[in-house]
Order: structure tokens, then sequence, then C-alpha cells
């Protein structure tokens, strides 16, 4: 046998460990079988070490057969030791290296939309260095809630004509923390996906995620909201009542949210009490209008009888819960001051495949230390 | 190997000579470095680890404050140490600079906080990270390499155990 030191010896001595050698094979899956992959652990197996990013250009090393982006380890191998930077099997040179087209071409099938991927991360890195002040970050980010909310009570009629999907048509953006609502969006899509390219779809079904404030009335088609927030990091989110809480006669309605991930839950909750306020107060003039006209003058002034002043409006109101992966609701890990991005980041089985490569150090860096979430394990 | 580990102007110097090699895309690599110390920032408080944590000092992603808490079950236990981390425009291709801004009184880090550990200097590797690192040093805590000290007399009082803690305790600065 090789001592470890002659790995090179070019007479193939294998050092297998002890796994390797008395693991049994994997029986080829040919039926239906469906295996669900965490994005995690894909992540992990698609991700450079070096850049920390999905492999691009990928070389595999053929000695000990680890993978790195191209530019990564060329770049390594210039600038450091003659060793593989995971095992540190010796590299002599780039040719120690061979290309991995076939891997690359595996990444692709997964993430057909890898191009629109990287162009987001470089449009929000570039956001990111322009904008140092987070305190300016959060304070226009509520302004631009404001505007928005305020702005819907204008064109709050045209809702119901709108389909409810428009704010998911942004195609498979590997970046957005999409959280997928457990319920609804499964049973209209699952099997179609499943087969071409499940695992990197969220729409698995153990990927649920909600977040269920109370929620409002009993509209069938739920009309979209539509937040833009500019090209930063963007999260959609799906709520719906809480199951328990509210009485599903007469809350049912399922909203769709994208947002900023850098948006608080704060600014979440703020901004769905306000939307909440604006529907009941147009329902309730609508429903004056239809009983008898004249009711409804009065209204307008005070925000009248089932309406609500917007001033008093507050994120208080409600609360917004987080669904786990056993299907529990958790409370705990959406507080007040979290980012939604921090958040989600929590609940990894919510998340879209990958989101974690995408985001953004200014969500980050709005957490300060003192306030990282306890260990509620809920994320595992 | 003490000797090179040691001299932060001999460390500048090598990142000075690195630059030259990986700097050619200017504000580019300096944006990929970005990146990655963003997806360690994440990853390491995502990670919950007990006994380290770090974080940006401000605004500037290049430079860190770790702490590291002294592992249960040595003479360390009980005490935190805080240290810099700062991260060439090379990284992760060379290593951060890293030193102790607590002082520590340990066989391998010198007065100044400089730090003798291998894999922050010859074997350092691309695939280190702070989190790494820091795990790295609080092993090194509870087990010096005595044969190549830094501090003389804290090597030979490691022997007695009692004596080092009692020194170790006494001395502690936060």
């Amino acid at each position: 046998m090789a001592t470890p030191v002659n790995a090179q010896n070019p007479s193939k001595t294998w050092e297998l460990s002890l796994y390797e050698l008395h693991r049994t094979p994997q029986e080829a899956i040919m039926d239906g079988t469906e295996i669900a992959v965490s994005p995690r652990s894909l992540h992990s197996e698609l991700m450079c070490p070096i850049c920390l990013d999905m492999l691009k250009n990928t070389m595999t090393t053929k000695e000990c057969l680890h993978r790195f982006c191209s530019e990564c380890i060329v770049t390594a191998l210039r600038s450091g030791n003659k060793e593989c930077p995971t095992c540190r099997k010796k590299l002599v040179s780039k040719r120690s290296l061979r290309p991995d087209p076939n891997f690359d071409a595996l990444i692709s099938k997964i993430y057909p939309s890898r191009d629109e991927y990287e162009a987001h991360q470089d449009r929000v890195l570039e956001r990111l260095s322009r904008m140092h002040n987070k305190q300016a970050l959060s304070s226009s980010i509520e302004e631009g809630l404001k505007m928005q909310a305020l702005h819907r009570a204008q064109r709050v009629r045209k809702q119901q004509q709108e389909s409810d999907n428009t704010t998911f048509s942004g195609g498979e953006d590997n970046c957005d923390a999409r959280s997928h609502d457990s319920a609804a969006p499964r049973t209209s899509h699952p099997s179609s996906h499943a087969t071409e390219a499940g695992p990197s779809r969220n729409k698995r079904p153990r990927a649920s995620d909600e977040s269920c404030p109370e929620m409002d009335r009993g509209s069938p088609t739920p009309p979209p909201s539509h937040q833009h927030e500019g090209p930063g990091s963007e999260i959609e989110l799906v709520f719906r009542p809480h199951p328990h809480l509210v009485n599903t006669q007469e809350y049912s309605q399922t909203r769709y949210v994208k947002t900023t991930a850098n948006a608080t839950v704060d600014h979440l909750s703020k901004y769905l009490a306000l939307r909440i306020a604006l529907e009941e107060r147009q329902a309730s003039r609508q429903a004056d209008r239809a009983a008898g006209g004249d009711a409804a003058a009065g209204d307008e002034a005070g925000g009248g009888g089932g309406g609500v002043n917007l001033q008093d409006v507050s994120e208080k109101q409600y609360t917004i819960y987080i669904t786990t992966s056993g299907g529990q609701f958790s409370v705990s890990g959406v507080r007040a001051g979290y980012s939604l991005w921090f958040v989600l980041e929590k609940y990894p089985r919510v998340q879209r495949l990958l989101c974690n490569t995408a985001l953004l150090p200014s969500s980050l860096l709005c957490v300060s230390d003192a306030q990282r979430l306890p260990d509620t394990g809920a994320g595992e | 190997m003490a000797s090179q580990n040691m001299d932060p102007a001999a460390a500048a110097a090598s990142t000075t000579a690195a630059l030259k090699g990986g700097e050619a895309g200017g504000s580019a690599a300096r944006g990929s470095v970005s990146k990655r110390l963003q997806q360690e920032l994440m990853t390491l408080m995502m990670s919950g680890d007990k006994g380290i944590s770090a974080f940006p000092e401000s605004d500037n992603l290049f430079k860190w404050i770790g702490t590291i808490d002294g592992a249960q079950g040595t003479v360390y236990e009980g005490l935190r140490y805080k240290l810099s981390l700062e991260f060439p425009s090379g990284y992760p291709y060379k290593a951060p600079r890293v030193k102790f801004i607590t002082p520590c009184y340990h066989p391998n880090v010198d007065e100044q906080g400089f730090i003798c550990l291998d894999i922050l200097k010859e074997k350092w590797s691309a695939l280190y990270d702070v989190r790494s690192i820091l795990l790295s040093i609080q092993s090194l805590l509870g087990e010096p390499n005595n044969e190549s000290p830094m501090n003389a007399g804290a090597a030979e009082l490691w022997e007695n155990q009692e004596a080092f803690r009692a020194h170790l305790h006494a001395t502690y600065k936060s």
C-alpha cells in the first residue's frame, strides 16, 4: 500500500476509507419514487467552496475529485500552495485539473435562470455599495410602504379583475426567498414540476411556509399586492389567515406580497394593517352605497361605519406567524425588528432554493449582534 | 515559522505582493471578496456556534471583530477574548490578519496579540473561513504548540496547569 505521502504515485493505489470499502451499491431508482433534497444540502453540493457561490465553469481535480470554479481554483493555485484547497493533495498545475462540463450542464438544468440570478445579484451588490446608511435604507422602505398603501387606495377598484398570480410571474429567479403556502399553490402544481425540475422548486410537499396574520374578509379571488421596491432582493410571501385563530368563514383571503428582503416584520405588519383597513373602508363604502347612497357621504371624512381611521392603523394589530416544517405555527422567530430576510433564513425549509447565496449584506447588517435569534431549534 | 508569523511588517509585505497578482480585476475583485465575506457572515450568524462569534466592525466588511470564549475544561474557561480580523483584497486566497485585541497570555500569542498558527500562514487554504479560524484559535488556546513558543514564559508555565490558570486569571483584563 502506498504511504500517505506518495499519493502522486501513478500506479493507482486508492486510499479508500472504511466507509468507501464497505458501502453497498445503491439501487437505481426506476419507479416513480420522488426523493426530496433539502435546498441546503443541494446547495452544498453545487457550491464552490472557495467563492461560496454556485459552481461556474466547473473544474475537478483529477486525483481527489474536488470541484471548484475554474477561476477560483486557478487563482488559488497561482497565489497559494500547490495543493487541493479541500484536501491538500498535491496539485502541480492546471494540468491536475479537468473541466467538468457535465456538472455545469447539471447545474444549468437545475437552475435554468442562472444568468438572471447573477445579474440580479450584481445589481444588489452595486446598490449596496452605494447605500451605506442602513438608517436611510429602512426609513426609505417605510416611506415606500406607506406610499404604496396610499396609492393602492386609488386603484383598489381594479383589484377584482387582476389575476391573483401576477406577482409570481417573474421567472425562476434563484435568489428571492420565495415562500410558498403549503396548501393552495401546491395543489395546483406539484406533479407537473416534479418530473422536470423537482428539487429546484419550492413546491415540494414539505416546503410549507406561510405567515399567518389574522386576516380579512373572504374574497375568493385574492387581490394581488404588488410591492416593487426597486431592484433589491425581493421576497415573495404568502399570507393566509391563521387556521386556528381566525374564523375561516369570515376571513379566508390569501395574500401574495412581494417586498424587499430588507423590510422588517414591523414594516410588514403595518403594511398589512393598512391594507386591511383600506379594504374594509372600501367594502363598507360599497355596502353603504349599495344600501342607499347618501349614507356613504358621511363616511368620507372619518372612515365611516365599518371602516377604520387610517391614523389608528398600527403594526400592533396583527400578529404574523410562520409555519415551520412540522406544520407548527411559530411566532417566536418573527419579531418586530427582524428583517424578513433574516426571518426566512431561520426557516430554511420554507425558502427558495439557494436564496442564501443571493442575499444581502445590508439586511444582515441591520441585525445587530445583540439581536441574534435565540436558539429555538426551529430551523432544523 | 514562528518568526514569519509574527512580524506584522512581513505580513503586510507579503499581502502587498499578493495584491499585485490578485488585484488585476480591481473593483471586480473587491466585489467578489465582499460577496464571499457576506456569505460567511450569514453562515456564521445562522450556525449558532457556541463560544465564537464575529461581526464586521462597522460598515467596512473587510474588518471584523471576533470573540472567542475559552473552551470548557481548559484553563481559559470563563474568559472571553476579542480579536480583530482584517481581510486582504486577495482573500480568500490570502489569509486574513488575525490578532488578539484582548491581551492573551498564551504560549503561541505574543504581547502585541499576534498569533502563531500555521493555518494563518503557510497552511492557509482558501477553504478556511472566519468560523474555522476562530474555532482553530479556540482550540489552540487549550492545546498550545509549546515547541515554537512566542511567549516562552507561558510555554514553561504551561506544564503546571494550576499555576498557569492562577497567573492567567490574575492577569486577565477584558
